[in-house]
């Protein structure tokens, strides 16, 4: 099924449950505006979004449905119960219709006369329509019938008035005038009522309906549609019905000839009351009868005389609700039956009736049995959500994301509590001496260890969302930046539905932002420019995601200038980011490397989009305190990647257990390389600073005791036990005193008082109830460096 | 590009959509004296015909589209009720 459509009919189940609940409301309580204001909102947002779909049935219906209330809302008319019943039977009957969108992805056949008879129900009170409309009165209607001119025929030229009148009579034909009266909000359901217009086929004159006043230019709203289109046509009734088959409520057709225009130029005719002829047309053409729509009446009627049979105690607004499909299928098939004051016995009557009437009628089609209405069975009374209507859409629940979040601190303290038992089995084995016990404790504890495991999945896949949630600003940021550079830019986004931690994707935008402004700023050329270097003239980024494991990758790729490899390494060494001799020896890759160092940018002029030195580093930065990674590739003259790697989730972080001066401290996993354990002997020292040799690199080793102030003398003939990590692709060592395990741990982060300490990135509760510090290696290493 | 703006003149080409409309309308209020160029121009969004119906700037030349030259170019050369153009000097 089509997304939009599957999206539609989740919210349509809310909605249509929203209004259910507000009627009942309402009828209690018929004065309160707020309630009927409810219940507008949801019918106008209804009709909105069926309007993206091919259900014309559909939004006339809730159009009339939005009509009535408006008119309740703005207290032209007070709620009566039969207008609720009607409006209960409206929705009802749209629940139906979406049950059935739900499988068939259509509207059900009878639709048009079912929904045709409510909406002059609704329509009643309102005064616009008549209460009775005869399809047979409709279908005589559909011939050509000479309507009496209507004043705006005034708004065309009456030399031309005259001049088409005199052609008409003379060859004794007709035309068709349409007046479309768009209403303000339209292009905002990218309707575009000129379109329209244009699309209309033998269009012999088009005229302007402007508003009476123009507003001032200064208060002029663009996107408020003030004008309206008279025109003539030879066009069909038909084809205008077809055309305008989404906005009959803002057309209206009259059909005149020769004389009815000359008498209406000489002004011999009053100009007729606004008659509701797109109604009566579509009545007409919904009567078109044709074996589908028989067969589903007949449905219809074989699950109204169950339903009735079934339930001793219909009454009230199902009964009538029953009544009236019972109504619409009998109009459906010609047989147009009296139930405008149902009670049970008649309608059975009538129902028993009809049924006779009908079965020979379907004889020649297969013997089909029509779809059963999903809950064709429920006991009737039973509750709303057990209409016949059935399920609309896949329930969607709507949850605060705080409940979310608190259940997945919850998966964390659980977690917590999982490991005590590992501690309790260690000591049921060493204090108490049981070993039975232990091996039991152990047991239970594997089990609960997969069901934690699953259910923190299952609460991790409830926060996942797609990228698409992420890259939906850049085409926007896009357009608008490029045109304000002058610059083409083509925007190519793949794998938007790659899922990652809505933490992660929330945190995401920022450096996401920061790089494509820089793409777009330093990395494109304007469009002459790239002529030059033969390129073609409209740039393209490309946003890409890809999950890798439990990480996803994140790229962003332009294809503008890149990076100069040389003029990058001068400005660093302009700027003294890097020594001369650096300047002499860093490698291209390396170089490119040098505009996330802080104090770095490229640009000689700064821009108002980037460009001010607080650019990639802080990008970096970012990145890093999620836990990712940034790299960068270029290619000179064709353009530049950057590439973010992202854990999936941050919401639990593997952490590696070591202990230093007796107490405990965790570091990422992900940035542990391996631990070794060397003869005190092997530590070497180079211009004051520890290095260990490890196959054949020099790696620089420091004493994570001291860096963190923590008085501790190694036991000199034992081994050092090292921890190497990876930093920006350096490796260093740690000095540590002991290796523990590692552990899935819930990262809080520092706050209140600790929350200066900017060497620990959060706190973590240990199984033993211990709370282990997580360092932060980045802030350590530059400690260290300090304390040096 | 449907929508070229430059220092007084905005040409409109192919197909103009909604999202031109708010540039073209934030040209207009700014510009003195605008002239628009239809020629190339397939299809006006209603947005912008009735931006150029407020805004009454010149039209410097007709839209090749037969529909916008037959139908709609009357329309903004004020012949239906609208206030009346000043007789376009030569461009």
């Amino acid at each position: 099924m089509n997304p939009l459509l599957a999206q539609f009919l989740a919210e349509a189940a809310d909605l249509l449950s929203q209004v259910d609940e507000g009627l009942l409301e309402l009828e209690r309580d018929p004065s309160d505006p707020e309630l009927v204001n409810e219940v507008f909102r949801a019918a106008h947002t209804f009709k909105g979004s069926s309007g993206l779909f091919d259900f014309p049935e559909l939004t006339r219906l809730t159009h009339a449905a939005e009509d009535l209330l408006d008119a309740v809302r703005s207290g032209k008319l007070s709620l009566d119960s039969g207008m609720t019943d009607d409006l209960l039977a409206a929705f009802d009957l749209i629940r139906g219709w979406l049950a059935h969108v739900t499988t068939h992805e259509r509207l059900p056949a009878t639709a048009g006369p079912a929904g045709q008879s409510l909406i002059v129900k609704l329509r009643g009170p309102l005064g616009g329509e008549q209460a009775t409309v005869n399809p047979d009165v409709a279908a005589a209607l559909a011939g050509p019938v000479i309507d009496r001119a209507p004043d705006w025929l005034a708004l065309f030229d009456p030399e031309w008035l005259e001049k088409t009148a005199t052609w008409l009579s003379s060859t004794s034909a007709t035309m068709r005038f349409v007046r479309f009266t768009p209403d303000q909000g339209c292009f905002f359901r990218a309707e575009d009522p000129l379109h329209l217009v244009s699309q209309v086929p033998a269009l012999a004159k088009l005229d302007l309906i402007q508003p009476f006043e123009w507003p001032p230019a200064e208060e002029y709203d663009e996107y408020a549609c003030l004008i309206g289109f008279a025109l003539a046509t030879r066009a069909a009734r038909g084809e205008l019905d077809y055309l305008f088959r989404y906005v009959p409520d803002q057309i209206e057709i009259v059909e005149l000839n020769g004389d009815a225009i000359h008498r209406y130029v000489a002004g011999e005719e009053p100009p007729q009351p606004r008659a509701d002829e797109a109604v009566v047309a579509a009545v007409a053409q919904s009567h078109t009868e044709n074996l589908e729509l028989a067969r589903d009446a007949h449905a219809i009627l074989a699950a109204a005389q169950r339903s009735l049979a079934l339930e001793g105690s219909v009454s009230g607004v199902r009964l009538s609700a029953v009544a009236r499909s019972v109504a619409a299928a009998a109009a459906a098939l010609g047989v147009p039956v009296d139930t405008a004051d149902p009670d049970v016995e008649t309608l059975k009557a009538q129902v028993a009736n009809l049924l006779t009437e009908v079965r020979p009628t379907p004889a020649d089609a297969p013997p089909t049995p029509p779809p059963p209405p999903p809950a064709e069975r429920a006991p009737v009374d039973r509750g709303r959500a057990d209409d016949p209507g059935g399920q609309v859409g896949t329930r969607i629940l709507k949850v605060d994301q705080e409940k979310v979040d608190h259940l997945m601190e919850l998966v964390g303290e659980l977690n917590v509590a999982k490991n005590g038992l590992t501690f309790l089995a260690d000591a049921a084995e060493e204090e108490f001496g049981s070993r039975v016990l232990s091996r039991r404790i152990k047991d239970q504890y594997s089990g609960l260890h997969r069901i934690a495991e699953e259910l923190q999945a299952a609460v991790m896949d409830v926060r996942m969302l797609p990228l698409s949630v992420a890259f939906s600003r850049f085409p926007r940021l896009i357009r608008d930046l490029s045109r304000r550079l002058g610059k083409t830019v083509e925007l190519v986004t793949e794998g938007e539905d790659t899922m990652a931690d809505k933490d992660v994707i929330e945190a995401l935008g920022d450096p996401l932002v920061h790089l494509v402004r820089n793409s777009l700023d330093h990395g494109i050329e304007t469009s002459a420019d790239r002529e030059v270097a033969g390129k073609p003239p409209a740039a393209r980024i490309t946003l890409t995601a890809v999950a890798d494991g439990d990480a996803v990758i994140v790229e962003i790729a332009d294809d503008g200038r890149g990076i100069d490899p040389a003029k990058v390494k001068h400005k660093a060494y302009e700027k003294g980011l890097i020594s001369e001799e650096e300047l002499e020896t860093l490698t291209d890759s390396d170089a490119v490397d040098l505009v996330f160092r802080p104090g770095f940018s490229t640009a000689d002029q700064v821009s108002d989009l980037s460009g001010r030195g607080v650019g990639m580093d802080a990008v970096r930065a970012s990145v890093e305190k999620l836990g990712g990674a940034v790299t960068m590739r270029s290619q000179l003259g064709r353009g530049t990647s950057t590439r973010l790697r992202l854990p999936l989730s941050m919401a639990v972080t593997q952490v590696m257990v070591v202990s230093v001066a007796g107490q405990r401290f965790g570091i990422p996993v992900d940035l542990v390389v391996e631990t070794v354990r060397v003869p005190s002997a092997e530590l070497g020292r180079v211009l004051h600073q520890d290095v260990v040799v490890l196959r054949g690199e020099v790696v620089p080793v420091i004493d994570l005791a001291r860096a963190l102030d923590m008085p501790w003398t190694p036991d000199p003939a034992a081994d050092r036990a090292i921890l190497i990590v990876s930093m920006h692709g350096q490796r260093v060592g740690l000095l540590v005193e002991q290796f523990h395990r590692e552990v899935d741990v819930i990262l809080k982060p520092m706050e209140g008082l600790l929350a200066y300490a900017d060497e620990f990135s959060g706190t973590a509760l240990l199984g033993d109830g211990l709370v282990l510090l997580v360092l932060n290696m980045k802030e350590v290493l530059s400690l260290a460096a300090r304390a040096q | 590009m449907p929508l070229e703006l430059s220092e007084t003149t905005a040409t409109l080409s192919d197909v103009v959509t909604v999202d031109e409309v708010e540039p073209l309308v934030a040209w207009l209020r700014i510009t003195s004296k605008p002239k628009v160029n239809l020629r190339r121009c397939n299809h006006l969004h209603t947005g912008a015909l009735q931006a150029l119906l407020l805004f009454q700037p010149r039209i410097t030349s007709s839209p090749t589209d037969a529909f916008l030259a037959t139908q709609v170019l009357p329309l903004l050369r004020g012949s239906s009720g609208g206030p009346v153009l000043p007789e376009s000097e030569p461009p």
